[in-house]
């Protein structure tokens, strides 16, 4: 590549050459606001890169860690005005940190979400006590290095896929088996993702419910794993690689036969759109297919609209409603698709949060060290969502969504079930009171 | 989702004002920016017209709308509607500003110790250019461990260049502000989001008290970081605590006064209904000869349609990165490749500064700000230029910035309130305007 070549700079690292050093990036840091631990995503990025080689003969040597303060949540690539990839490149530098000096068991753990699920799932009544526990969450604390006060989901007693199984099999054995392969503009892949199968399958079930009202089967592909995103975002890029090559094996087939791939959570479709490019250079056609054919459900339902083709059939929903777009929603650069579909509901008034970024950021808000910044990110978004005094508030992340309602105390669910609930609401059949 | 009236593209000074007009006549409004843009590199003031050897705004607006070719030319009858309208927009959100066309310009500090000449300012600055008595002194006050501004540096450079009309002695202290004496990495947006917390600045402003100068006539400089949406007493605050007039500098980039005034225009725009995304680069265009139908912009995969009516484009200049240049030696439009009127490549090095050759680089455009080409005849029908993209004025000679910027927004917004003429009541950007300091109306 030469600095001829345009394409040099939709590569990272290479983009920084193009830094002014105008410091908006810093202005518009979540973090660097509220830490001074952070000295905020120009110095540790496009300041910092001109010290990492990084080619054949050197190696990626990173001269300051304080890139680790860094929550990812991409405000600055956006604010950046002259197109540097400033928070990919801090992501990579990290994880050339990493592959240096190593990780922590905690950051391997919290990482390994697939994991979690496995040994979680089949043991929820004991391990959601076990992590309600005050006693057992210092000991958490003290020994591995995750916030005593940090959220954390209680696990599913029963995965989506086992869910899903089991009623494929129902429909089977009743002989309303949905057709095999009913063609890609009847149908939609759905990619579950890690938090919707063991942490919140109620979600998914809303998700192929409100599909299925709008006249699309749901498919949901075999062999699908966690998008891997914890993994990048702790810098283990190879544990990442692993399963961004699982979930591109598992979905190429079908995106190469026009089907959409649909997620229910920002950050996996995002990652299965950017990042595996961008992050883990996995940039084959393959990957391309995948990417270009994945939707979050929000920007399908959108997208219907647009077409004409999204079933209205809203009944009335009479309350407050805030709604906080993810910072991973503001990546894949689609607008606020949720908040417009939300403001169809009849009666429901929905309130834009306005506010950059939770501070959970996926793994984030998790650790120790890092809680206390994470609430202080997101503080101001709490703020709003009590002052607002709704019995509930929404948002399209799972991280985001469970702290948000842990930090406020406002239940937080995906905007999927509003609409669920609306829909459902319209129908006298199945209305409950 | 839907099909706009207008999408505006960038989120300058110009794009937003644009689309705050839009918004407030009930357009369907979406602005689209590449990124942040220029109002956090400057200085938060209104530039209207400052060439060299004039004394007011007015007089060098007129001296400009001589030249031929420069966007005033046009443009010189919207400014002073423009330029009111803007200040009110401000002012309603409490970001109060001082002067008009025909306040003296005068020269002011800046945060190097140079000077710059102003005339609208906003308020937390506007004390700078008052008059300086004989005895009066000035103290440049600094805060320890913000390395964007240097009080020792600033005040120096004023002592040694500011000989005649201004304070009888400058000099500089800094004070140490709660919590901060470890502090490794202070921006400015940390000490003005420092500043908005009521707690914090109760303990601020006791150290502050500490450093007042007691004895004598004072005025003291303090960098621009007085808060951001508690700004306006904040700044009340620390004039009462230091005793003295109290006037705020803007830091080298990043600029808290350029933040808060985006803020304001940023929201009032929500609160009117338009749409603004940063983060929005545009990639493609859909054209049917000279109507253009839609932008794509970049998105995570695909891209993501954005059409519309009409099309503003305020992309901004050279520095905002509305004309970029090839390693080949041609300059280019960036979003629609319009053809850019520029001097010769051997001309853009060219030593003298007052002006720069390459400064007036830029789109020609007809009189309702739509581009032309070469021979005159129009490009496309549905896209004004406005801002810093427009050919013929020399931003930094001229000190115009800000009043093409706004007087072209109306212009602008004018131009799509006649062509989508019937509905529509009267024009939508008409503004009767009250003079420029009568008290604002609310709205019925």
């Amino acid at each position: 590549m030469t600095f001829r070549d345009a394409a040099t700079y939709d590569h990272p690292p290479f983009s920084t050459d193009a830094c002014l050093k105008c410091n908006v990036c810093t202005t518009v840091c979540p973090v660097a606001r509220v830490t001074d631990a952070f000295p905020g995503p120009k110095y540790v990025g496009p300041q910092a890169q001109r010290f990492r080689a990084g080619n054949d003969t050197l190696p990626l040597h990173a001269p300051d860690v304080t890139v680790d303060w860094c929550s990812g949540c991409g405000i600055c690539t956006r604010a950046c005005p002259a197109g540097v990839l400033i928070a990919e490149t801090n992501n990579r530098a990290r994880a050339a940190i990493v592959s240096e000096r190593g990780s922590s068991l905690r950051n391997r753990l919290i990482s390994d979400t697939d994991l979690l699920a496995r040994v979680g799932v089949p043991f929820a009544p004991v391990a959601n006590l076990t992590l309600t526990n005050p006693i057992f969450r210092t000991v958490l604390e003290r020994t591995i290095g995750i916030h005593r006060r940090a959220p954390i989901h209680p696990f599913a007693r029963r995965t989506f896929a086992d869910r899903w199984q089991r009623r494929t099999r129902r429909e089977a054995n009743g002989g309303s088996a949905a057709p095999v392969d009913p063609g890609p503009d009847r149908a939609v892949v759905y990619f579950v993702g890690c938090a919707a199968n063991a942490w919140e399958p109620e979600v998914a079930e809303t998700a192929v419910e409100v599909l299925e009202r709008n006249g699309l089967s749901v498919i949901v592909a075999g062999g699908q794993a966690c998008c891997g995103l914890p993994f990048m975002s702790n810098g283990l890029y190879d544990h990442a690689r692993r399963k961004a090559r699982r979930n591109i094996d598992a979905l190429v087939a079908y995106a190469r036969r026009g089907y959409r791939i649909v997620g229910t959570s920002t950050s996996c479709t995002h990652a299965l759109k950017a990042e595996y490019r961008e992050m883990l250079d996995i940039d084959d056609p393959r990957a391309r297919a995948v990417a270009d054919a994945t939707w979050d459900i929000m920007e399908l339902l959108a997208d219907l609209f647009e077409r004409g083709r999204l079933n209205t059939d809203f009944g009335p929903i009479d309350e407050p409603l805030p709604y906080h777009a993810p910072c991973q929603l503001r990546s894949h650069g689609i607008g606020t698709p949720a908040l417009d579909l939300l403001r169809m509901v009849p009666g429901l008034s929905v309130i834009d949060s306005d506010h950059d970024c939770c501070g959970a950021a996926g793994t984030y808000g998790l650790k120790r060290e890092k809680w206390q910044i994470a609430q202080d990110v997101g503080q101001p978004l709490f703020d709003r969502v009590r002052a607002s005094g709704a019995a509930r508030a929404a948002c399209d992340s799972e991280t985001c969504r469970w702290q948000i309602e842990a930090s406020s105390g406002v239940p937080t669910r995906h905007p999927i079930e509003i609409l669920a609930e609306s829909y459902r609401r319209f129908e006298p059949t199945v209305m409950t009171v | 989702m839907p099909t706009y009236d207008v999408v505006v593209i960038g989120a300058g000074l110009a794009g937003l004002s644009a689309a705050c007009e839009l918004a407030e006549s009930g357009a369907r409004t979406f602005v689209a920016g590449h990124g942040m843009a220029a109002t956090h590199w400057a200085h938060g003031g209104v530039d209207v017209a400052a060439p060299p050897g004039v004394a007011t705004s007015r007089e060098g607006l007129e001296a400009l709308r001589l030249i031929d070719g420069h966007p005033y030319a046009m443009l010189a009858d919207d400014v002073e509607p423009a330029v009111a309208a803007h200040l009110r927009r401000l002012d309603v959100a409490a970001l109060g500003y001082r002067g008009d066309l025909d306040t003296p310009l005068t020269a002011i500090p800046t945060a190097i110790g140079g000077r710059r000449q102003v005339a609208i300012v906003p308020a937390a600055q506007s004390a700078a250019a008052r008059a300086w008595q004989p005895d009066e002194r000035l103290l440049v006050l600094g805060i320890t461990g913000f390395k964007d501004f240097w009080a020792p540096y600033m005040a120096h450079n004023l002592a040694r260049t500011w000989t005649s009309g201004g304070p009888a002695g400058v000099e500089a202290d800094v004070v140490e502000l709660p919590d901060l004496a470890a502090a490794h990495n202070l921006s400015p947006m940390t000490l003005a989001t420092l500043f908005d917390d009521p707690t914090w600045r109760g303990r601020a402003f006791r150290a502050l008290g500490a450093v007042a100068p007691r004895l004598g006539a004072w005025r003291v400089a303090m960098p621009a970081v007085l808060g951001v949406s508690r700004h306006a007493d904040v700044h009340a605050a620390v004039q009462q605590i230091l005793g003295h007039r109290v006037f705020e500098v803007a830091t080298v980039p990043p600029s808290v006064p350029g933040l808060r005034l985006f803020e304001v225009l940023r929201r009032r725009l929500l609160e009117r209904g338009g749409q603004i995304q940063i983060g929005f680069p545009i990639v493609s265009v859909e054209r049917r000869g000279r109507m253009i139908q839609a932008l794509h912009t970049e998105a995570a995969s695909r891209t993501h349609r954005l059409a519309a009516d009409h099309f503003i484009l305020a992309t901004g200049g050279i520095a905002g990165g509305g004309i970029r240049a090839d390693p080949d030696g041609r300059l280019h439009e960036s979003v629609l490749g319009l053809p850019v009127e520029a001097p010769p490549r051997a001309a853009w090095f060219s030593p003298d500064v007052g002006p720069h050759p390459l400064e007036a680089a830029g789109i020609r455009t007809d009189a309702s700000l739509r581009p032309i080409d070469v021979e005159g005849a129009p490009l496309l029908d549905n896209v004004h230029v406005i801002g810093s993209t427009l050919a013929g004025m020399r931003y930094l000679s001229e000190r115009c910035g800000d009043g093409v910027a706004l007087a072209s927004a109306r212009r602008a917004v004018l131009e799509i309130g006649a062509a989508s003429a019937p509905p529509v009541e009267a024009e939508p950007a008409s503004i009767s305007l009250p003079a420029a300091d009568a008290p604002v109306e609310a709205s019925a």
